[in-house]
């Protein structure tokens, strides 16, 4: 049996051709938080649709476990039934499909009708008023005309909702305004100290250390050009905030040398 | 030939789009005193100019299915539609798949339903609301000779294309529905054409709707059944001042069915007809939707969609004409193909010189399932006056990839995800439709095209 947690081996990643992921070692375990920097175009996000299963990303080497199954060659929905739930940097819109109905589907598809219409409703109500979101919502379209601020909330009801095994939340704090973040930060917290939620495990993909005050991390990995440069404890984050990469980078390669 | 009595079996005859066949039809119509001379001069006038008329559009691009001059009548039955038939016994239609016409006649009181061209007699009044007048075309003159002389074709104009023309001269079944002044109903007025593989027509209705001043009212055509009969036909639609209508027509015909339709409506001062067109079914589908806007703060709505899988056609064009202002229109299309599927949409507006303050939009979207289906989207404006607000825009694209993989992330499976942005698109149009109960079942009509549509893929 393999660890329990949401683990990448060796990890390598090809992007028509280029080689973005340069082996990935990670290990996430259930009720862990993993903060993942790293410079723009460092592959952050290629790790985490990688991980979520999109089809532009060619794995050419290692592999990606979730408590032991191996995630690769499944599907993207196949991997969010399995427990991976990948809060996206840039969501898509699904024009003509109300955020009501997609929530069902995907509480449904997830967990199989386990809730009663009526028990599902009251939990939509209570995650969007953890939320902070008008209930006007669910009758809007997916994502359609939503403000960047307001696609992270929708993001977050979901993650909520579907209460999945790992959450990675990829820039789920870029562009909130302050409210917005404590709304976000209060769905993450009030998620992990819910029933459903106890285990969860976090990849929290992020440029900014102030997502980490609701969601303090065990772990805090630095990405540079397409491998984990650095992993150290929350100080790491503050660190990278005050003197940047390039005091990372002069280290990685000093010990190297 | 014996005559029969009003309930007796009609005569069937071959058809064929010729004099012949158009003398024996006129001798038919004759023995149930259902054509005057007048209309006997018509019909012959109009398989004239059928004869003579070239195909409408464009001419087809390569590949197109649609070729008019192409179009073959074999195994088709001409019937009059004057003898009555009881809609009793077995469903005229296959209960499994398909509304059962007793059942929606009872469901929704009231309307015409006919079977090929023959009307049915189910057990229920033609018209919920007693103030409002549903016959059918060849019986409304006697109780209503003067509004009928002074609408009738009024509007259509039978030499306006071809289709028109074949309409005009084999006429066979068709409606009049009257909502006098200030009548304002809300039950639906249904009419309901359904065909069965048990015998392959060729229909010709003419439908005629009068409204009047400050009237309302929903009229519901429908197509449904299995056959694969040619239908041809033309729908007059005359709003008065201040008339409020919505047109829908549900076009569910059997999948070798050729529809072909030219409605067209006019506005009296503040009236607004809305068109709403969902083509669903059949194998070749031409329809011409036109509205003129004629007097001050009239208003066309005109919502359509379709969605063409298989080998299916369909031909959509819609046209408005502003010819005072203000007027104001908005016309919303919507189109999908699947497998080889193929379309076209023709939206012309036209603004007047005289029609100033005018206000038209057109949108159409058409989203294309597979890499045989294809969609041609013809928008023309022609502005001939200034001060008007004209808007146009069109798109033709493919599934967005980045959202079937959103969906697919919450754990819905790529087929369902299809769907779930196949219907998607289709809901900005859907939403004007009137009643929640029809679109709902556009919705399924819908979801089972593209059921079927996967299951081929
Ligand atoms: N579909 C693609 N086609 C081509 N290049 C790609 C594609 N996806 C990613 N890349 C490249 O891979 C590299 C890593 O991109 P990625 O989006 O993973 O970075 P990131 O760390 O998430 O950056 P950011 O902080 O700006 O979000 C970049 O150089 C990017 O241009
Ligand atoms: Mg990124």
């Amino acid at each position: 049996m393999s660890a329990r947690g949401l683990v990448t081996r060796d990890l390598r990643v090809a992007v028509q051709g280029n080689e973005i992921l340069k082996g990935i070692d990670l290990t996430v375990e259930p009720g862990q938080v993993h903060a993942l920097m790293g410079p723009n175009g460092s592959g952050k996000s290629t790790l985490a649709f990688t991980i979520a299963g999109h089809p532009g990303y060619d794995v050419t080497s290692g592999s990606v476990t979730l408590d032991g199954e191996e995630l690769l060659g499944l599907a993207p929905d196949k991997r969010a039934r399995a427990g991976v739930f990948l809060s996206f940097q840039y969501p898509a819109a699904i024009p003509g499909v109300s955020v009501a109905n997609f929530l069902r589907s995907a509480r449904q598809a997830v967990r199989s009708g386990d809730l009663s219409p009526a028990k599902f409703r009251q939990l939509v109500f209570e995650k969007l008023d953890t939320l902070d979101m008008d209930p006007a919502f669910l009758g809007r379209y997916v994502n359609d005309g939503f403000s960047g601020g307001e696609k992270k909330r929708l993001e977050m009801l979901q993650m909520a909702i579907i209460a999945p095994k790992y959450a990675i939340l990829d820039e789920t704090d870029s562009g909130l305004d302050v409210d917005a973040l404590q709304a976000v930060g209060h769905a993450a917290t009030s998620l992990r100290e819910s029933e459903d939620g106890r285990n969860m495990g976090f990849l929290v993909i992020t440029h900014y250390p102030r997502i980490l005050r609701y969601l303090p991390a065990d772990v805090v990995h630095v990405m540079i050009d397409g491998s984990i440069a650095k992993t150290g404890g929350p100080d790491l984050a503050e660190r990278i905030e005050r003197e940047g990469y390039d005091v990372i980078r002069e280290e990685v390669a000093t010990a190297r040398a | 030939m014996p005559s029969g009595t009003a309930a007796g079996p009609a005569t069937l005859i071959p058809f064929a789009p010729d004099a012949p066949t158009l003398e024996r039809a006129l001798a038919i119509l004759a023995q149930d005193g259902s054509v005057s001379p007048a209309d006997a001069v018509r019909r012959r006038e109009a398989l004239a100019l059928f004869a003579a008329l070239p195909a409408p559009g464009a001419r087809p691009r390569r590949g197109w299915r649609h070729d008019y001059d192409k179009l073959t009548f074999d195994d088709l039955v001409w019937t009059t539609g004057r003898r009555r038939q009881p809609a009793v016994g077995p469903s005229v239609t296959d209960p499994d798949d398909e509304p059962d016409l007793p059942a929606l006649a009872t469901e929704n009181a009231g309307g015409l339903f006919h079977l090929g061209a023959t009307l049915l007699e189910p057990d229920v009044p033609s018209a919920a609301d007693s103030r409002v007048v549903v016959l059918p075309l060849g019986d409304a003159s006697r109780p209503h000779p003067e509004l009928v002389a002074r609408t009738l074709y009024e509007i259509a104009d039978w030499r306006a294309d071809r289709f028109s023309a074949l309409a005009t001269a084999f006429e066979n079944c068709g409606a009049f529905v009257y909502v006098p002044d200030g009548v304002v109903v809300d039950a639906p007025i249904q009419l309901v054409w359904a065909n069965t593989a048990a015998r392959n027509e060729a229909v010709f209705p003419h439908v005629l709707v009068v409204l009047g001043e400050g009237a309302r009212a929903t009229v519901i055509e429908r197509h449904v059944g299995d056959g694969d009969p040619f239908i041809c036909g033309v729908v007059e639609v005359h709003a008065g001042e201040r008339a409020q209508l919505d047109y829908v027509t549900v076009q569910q015909a059997g999948e070798g069915a050729r529809v072909f339709f030219r409605r067209t409506a006019r506005c009296a001062r503040d009236a607004e007809v809305r068109w709403n067109l969902a083509e669903l079914g059949g194998a070749l589908a031409r329809t011409v939707l036109d509205t003129q806007l004629g007097a001050v703060g009239g208003r066309a709505e005109t919502a359509a969609l379709f969605f063409t899988t298989g080998f299916a056609h369909v031909d959509l064009t819609t046209g408005t004409e502003h010819v005072v202002g203000p007027t104001t229109s908005n016309t919303a299309v919507r189109s999908a193909a699947n497998d080889r599927g193929q379309g076209r949409y023709v939206g012309n507006i036209v603004i007047r010189p005289h029609a100033h303050g005018s206000d038209a939009t057109l949108r159409d979207d058409a989203l294309l399932l597979s890499a045989h289906a294809h969609i041609d989207a013809v928008p023309a404006l022609e502005i001939a006056s200034n001060d008007v607000k004209a808007f146009h825009g069109a798109t033709v694209g493919s599934l967005d990839e980045d959202a079937l993989f959103y969906v697919s992330s919450r754990g819905i499976a790529r087929s369902e995800a299809l769907r779930m942005i196949t219907l998607g698109f289709f809901e900005p149009v859907i939403t004007r439709f009137p009643g929640e109960a029809l679109r709902d079942e556009i919705r399924t009509a819908l979801d089972a095209k593209i059921d079927a549509a996967t299951e081929t893929a």
